[in-house]
């Protein structure tokens, strides 16, 4: 009896009991469905994190300053010069900013909203890939000159003065006036880098509105991706030099912050993924015991087919096939699920879904090895009947 | 074509031996009509597992069609009932969810035998018995009559040597059993070898020798010169008017 005929018995045998059948595999489908589905989201989350990082550009590096136990903050740790100084000397750094955060309620208009301010240099819309909506971004020249001018994001643009361009109009902060210059797109991220709403002032005029000079990070990117890691060294020698204090700077690279991030959301598919093989195991287990069941009610089957001629090589195949047919029509169902689960979550999040054709072929490959492993002992006990005592049962 | 010397068969239960054969010569031309009958207990169903090649003797020797099967393994006992022996049961032991024509295939899938040619002869031999509009019924569709030809058909298939029939009208009323008993009449005139094993006397009349057995031995051996022609028993019945 070949392999094909022995298909189509299992085939036949499976349809003939629908129902069990059914049952029978449902925690394979289960299993199937929620490892397809994981891995599909997990590795979709993964490709939606990486573009969103990457739409700072790979070449991103920032440096802040490592306080540690005892110390207190100083203004002048970071300071404008130092960028000066640094892009001066250090060849792999391309673009570098200084970032002084801040809050501020900010009067346009048609309305009022407190948003985050952010004093830095043009260098900073090239570090961050920021896109203007209209007019334009600060320019070194709106410090050197003393230009009191603002940038808004869309959404305050929005809220400060409705729709349409802001452009040359002012804004009130602090009981002083700006004058909008651009409006840069809003960051659609879920990342939550930007999220909240932002404002851009020149270095320079925040420092004069706050009465003090302050840096509280230094934001560049390096010529190309391999120099980022020179990039940020060599920048953070020459502060410590400039500052004589060593280890007192900290540097960090978006490559850094992707591989970690990479390497979290791996650990958390694998998790997740170990937790829908269990459930696999347990759908297993149930497939064994359901095939058990059949075999002991199938009894008189097992006789009659020995009497006509089947060796207990054919039963034990038969019985096998059965259970590897049944796992696998699991898995095809549960594949199906699966995939339109990660298809909807994916949908919900707005990220794409990705199941890729090793995670099918790996859950295909798994099916078949459930149903082979958990066929094999009530096969193996079929074989064995006596075809005597299996003919004589009811 | 059964050649058998001196065969034994004890049941080991525990601490108990059990001798259900002890020790039977026996020998079946070809082409004979032999009924082995008996009380329960006198060895017969021991007899019919062994010849069937369903269960392996203790002791002594036998030959079929030529081949002392004393030496084989399960693969080959497993060939040899295939290719050589024909079972019709009592309780028929068809599928239940295999049709009429699927269950007499079933032989000769394990025969290796080649799709189109299964169906064909299933085909021709359902239709031998008169089963050609009962094709694709299933078993719980059928009369018992029915169900035993299908039985026979499927016994047929591949051609045995000989037709090991265990009771083949314990379940069937008088008249269809008289009907099953006129269908192996006619398959031995054309030269199938049977043995019947059967516990009721009416129904081996119908052979040509009968063997009787009791306490596991064959006490009698009886040669029939007039069997019973069920053919003709059925027409009495019917002039009679108990059936039309």
């Amino acid at each position: 009896m070949n392999i094909g005929e022995l298909i189509l018995v299992a085939i036949e045998s499976i349809k003939s009991n629908k129902l069990r059948s059914f049952l029978t595999t449902l925690g394979i489908v289960i299993g199937i469905a929620a490892v397809i589905a994981v891995v599909g989201i997990g590795q979709g989350g993964r490709a939606m994190l990486m573009q969103e990082m990457e739409k700072f550009g790979t070449n991103m590096f920032g440096i802040w300053v490592n306080y540690r136990d005892g110390e207190s903050f100083r203004l002048d740790d970071l300071q404008i010069n130092d960028i000066t100084v640094i892009k001066e000397n250090v060849p792999q750094v391309k673009y570098l900013a200084p970032a002084s955060y801040g809050q501020m309620q900010l009067r346009g208009s048609k309305g009022h909203k407190s948003v985050q301010v952010i004093g830095t240099t043009a260098d900073y819309a090239q570090v961050r890939n920021l896109e203007t909506v209209w007019g334009r971004f600060i320019r070194d020249d709106d410090a050197a000159v003393g230009r009191r001018v603002i940038v808004l994001d869309e959404r305050t643009a929005l809220k400060l003065f409705g729709p349409g361009n802001p452009v040359g109009k002012k804004v009130m902060l602090m009981s002083n006036s700006a004058v909008v210059v651009g409006v840069i797109k809003s960051d659609s991220s879920m990342l939550g880098f930007n999220s909240q709403q932002i404002a851009y002032l020149p270095w320079s005029f925040l420092s004069r509105l706050n009465g003090w000079e302050v840096i509280h990070e230094l934001q560049g990117s390096a010529s190309s991706k391999e120099e980022v890691e020179a990039a940020m060294n060599l920048s953070k020698k020459i502060l410590e030099r400039r500052h004589h204090a060593p280890n007192h700077y900290y540097a960090y690279s978006l490559e850094q912050e992707m591989e970690s991030a990479n390497k979290v959301t791996g650990i958390m598919t694998l998790i997740i993924g170990c937790i829908a093989g269990i459930s696999l195991l347990v759908g297993g287990i149930g497939v064994m015991n359901i095939m058990l069941v059949s075999v002991t009610e199938r009894t008189r089957e097992i006789g009659i087919r020995m009497a006509l001629g089947a060796r207990r090589k054919d039963i034990l195949v038969q019985f096998i096939i059965e259970s590897i047919v049944l796992c696998l029509l699991g898995g095809f169902i549960g594949i199906i699920l699966g995939y339109g689960g990660a298809l909807l979550v994916a949908r919900l999040a707005k990220w794409p879904p990705l199941v890729s054709g090793w995670t099918v072929l790996l859950a295909v490959g798994f099916s078949v090895a459930v149903g082979l492993f958990f066929g094999i002992y009530p096969a193996n006990k079929a074989s064995k009947m006596d075809p005597i005592e299996a003919l004589r049962r009811d | 074509m059964i050649k058998i010397n001196n065969l034994c068969k004890t049941y080991s239960t525990g601490a108990f031996t059990v001798p259900a054969l002890k020790g039977i010569t026996l020998e079946i031309a070809s082409g004979e009509f032999v009924a082995i009958t008996g009380a329960s207990g006198s060895g017969k169903s021991t007899m019919m597992n062994l010849l069937g090649l369903l269960d392996r003797p203790s002791k002594g020797s036998y030959l079929l069609d030529g081949i002392d099967v004393s030496h084989l393994d399960d693969n080959d006992y497993a060939r040899l009932r295939n290719r050589k022996i024909g079972f019709v049961f009592q309780a028929f032991n068809l599928l239940p969810r295999l049709t009429a024509l699927k269950n007499v295939e079933l032989s000769m899938l394990y025969a290796g035998t080649k799709h189109e040619e299964r169906r064909k002869r299933a085909l021709e031999v359902l239709t031998l018995l008169g089963l050609e509009d009962r094709l694709h019924h299933f078993p719980n569709e059928l009369s018992g009559g029915q169900n035993q030809r299908v039985a026979i058909a499927r016994a047929l298939i591949n051609n045995p040597a000989i037709i090991l029939a265990d009771e083949p009208t314990g379940a069937l009323d008088s008249q269809t059993g008289l009907e099953i008993m006129s269908i192996f009449q006619e398959l031995n005139r054309q030269g199938t070898t049977i043995v019947l094993v059967t516990h009721e006397l009416n129904i081996a009349r119908h052979s040509r020798r009968i063997l009787r057995m009791a306490d596991g031995l064959i006490i009698n051996d009886e040669e029939i010169a007039r069997p019973l022609d069920a053919h003709n028993e059925i027409q009495a019945l019917r002039e009679k008017g108990g059936r039309a």
